[in-house]
């Protein structure tokens, strides 16, 4: 316990409720504000502890907090952290401190988190033990899920929960650290050379298009699968995941993407050609 | 019938929690519903491999920011069931997963946009100074309505369908059956373009080259190649940032 200026009115036990309310952040997801709810939801035990004798003020707390907010699950609760702490000198220092900053600090934080963490734990983490996991789950066996599942959880559930305490321990120092020293950048460079190559794996061992064409050269049948194998592995897969790739960054809508694939699988199969 | 309807309503309601109350920790991904959904209709090896198989359609299916993609959860439940009581093949199980999946995912759009509504009653509330309801609208409100839509749509169609699934099964032609067969594989495709969509940029492009031609050629396992690249992005940290700090 560091004994500051002013004494600290957020213990430890309110921000251990802010971890497992952050857990609910997607619980009201919807196309206007995305996960505004859930982020007022994380904060209300903070605000109504800061703001108990106050009720105006109480009340423009929770709205600075249903304002529009999307980040990945497992790095909001750092985030949340972080209001806190700012909610607090708030409440402490009334008038001297400029609300706007909170909501600031907020919209500045979402997108560069969102992108690190959503490369981080559904590219990268889920890719991997997900990807250990269906290697049993392939053959049947129940290590498959309890692999594919346990494995995330353990950096999923320790990020969540250290984060919150990190955000608000030291949440504005880091940040102005790491954003002076350029840390953001080369944290997700890092992550993201892991997850893409992973990703560039999975597509070779778990995209299955593979061409039954065949042909007769001198006498000798060949399957041009065969001869694809020979120069070079897994070009199909590699191919229509580019194609497709290239479609999504031509902005065509993912839904007629879907449909679009699911009758030219149809027709394509229908004609001989995979 | 009714008792196995009521435990895979449940099933489903697994998923719901995954997303909206645990942050997402991935329960809720088509490998676990198929096993769980195996466990209740008593055949859990059948329920992990029809699992595996649609979970490696579905890679790819995360819902990030605002992009709804098809819902596999009630696609793969719904198949799994079905091919589990109609001993239908693995390649059946993904045709009846695909247009359920498909259809599920407009009432996933349908009900963001009610749950946008929800918002503005919880503006209300706060106003009000009924803070209490604002966060119940949050935490309550959001939870029972998808919890209950996954149910119905989940018991409705095992329970009137079940008995009528195995003609219907059998009576689709091998064209339709080998089509969706080669479409599922493309669409395990499209999974991982669009989680690249999110990932990939010039700059970072030879990284996704790196892994497929390691695995490609060599068949790599996964963890070997996790090992690969997680080396590879200590280089390239050095090779770009070392000598800057030097310099400092």
């Amino acid at each position: 316990m560091e004994e500051s200026e002013k004494k600290s009115i957020i213990t430890k036990k309110d921000l251990r409720k802010v971890f497992f309310r952050s857990m609910t952040i997607m619980c009201s997801w919807n196309y206007e504000r995305q996960m505004h709810m859930g982020f007022m939801y994380g904060m209300a035990p903070i605000l109504d502890k800061l703001y108990a004798d106050d009720l105006e003020e109480k009340k423009k707390a929770y709205k600075r907090h249903m304002q529009f907010y999307n980040c990945t699950p497992q790095l909001t609760s750092f985030i949340m952290g972080i209001a806190a702490s700012m909610e607090e000198q708030n409440a402490q220092n009334k008038g001297e401190y400029d609300p706007e900053s909170i909501s600031m600090i907020k919209t500045s934080l979402m997108g560069p988190f969102a992108g690190i963490g959503d490369s981080f734990f559904q590219g990268t983490v889920r890719i991997i033990t997900f990807g250990i996991g269906l290697s049993f789950a392939k053959q049947g066996s129940i290590l498959g899920p309890l692999l594919a599942v346990g494995l995330f959880m353990i950096p999923s559930l320790l990020t969540s929960y250290y984060g919150t305490f990190l955000g608000y321990n030291s949440g504005n120092k880091y940040l102005t650290k790491m954003y002076q020293e350029g840390l953001m950048d080369r944290i997700m460079e890092f992550a993201s050379i892991i997850g893409l190559s992973i990703v560039g794996g999975m597509v070779a061992s778990m995209v299955d298009i593979t061409t039954p064409i065949k042909f007769a050269a001198g006498g000798a049948k060949l399957t041009l699968q065969s001869i694809l194998n020979q120069m070079f592995p897994k070009m199909l897969p590699l191919l229509f995941t580019l194609a497709i790739y290239y479609l999504i960054k031509k902005k065509i809508n993912t839904n007629a993407l879907l449909i679009g694939i699911i009758i030219f699988g149809i027709i394509i199969g229908a004609l001989g050609i995979l | 019938m009714l008792i196995k309807a009521i435990l895979l309503g449940l099933v489903s309601i697994v998923g719901v929690i995954d997303s909206r109350l645990i942050g997402r920790q991935n329960v809720g991904r088509p490998l676990i519903l198929c096993t769980l959904t195996g466990l209740v209709l008593g055949n859990l090896k059948a329920g992990i491999i029809l699992g595996a198989s649609m979970e490696l359609i579905s890679m790819g299916f995360v819902a990030i920011g605002a992009a709804a993609p098809p819902n596999m959860q009630i696609g793969s439940i719904v198949a799994t069931a079905f091919a589990i009581i109609s001993g239908a093949s693995k390649e059946t199980a993904l045709a009846i997963a695909l247009p359920v999946a498909v259809a599920a995912e407009f009432i996933d759009i349908l009900m963001r946009m009610i749950i946008a509504q929800f918002g503005h009653v919880a503006d209300k509330a706060i106003d009000e100074g009924k803070f209490k309801k604002a966060q119940h609208i949050h935490v309550i409100w959001s939870f029972l309505l998808n919890s209950i839509l996954y149910f119905a749509l989940i018991f409705v169609a095992f329970y009137f369908g079940a008995n009528s699934i195995k003609p219907i099964v059998n009576s689709i032609p091998t064209v339709i059956t080998h089509g969706l067969t080669v479409a599922g594989n493309l669409l395990s495709a499209l999974g991982f373009a669009m989680l690249l969509s999110t990932m990939l940029s010039k700059k970072l492009f030879p990284y996704f080259l790196f892994g497929f031609l390691v695995v490609a050629y060599s068949n790599l396992s996964l963890i070997g190649l996790t090992c690969f690249s997680v080396l590879l992005a200590f280089i390239m940290d050095k090779v770009n940032y070392g000598g800057k700090k030097a310099a400092k």
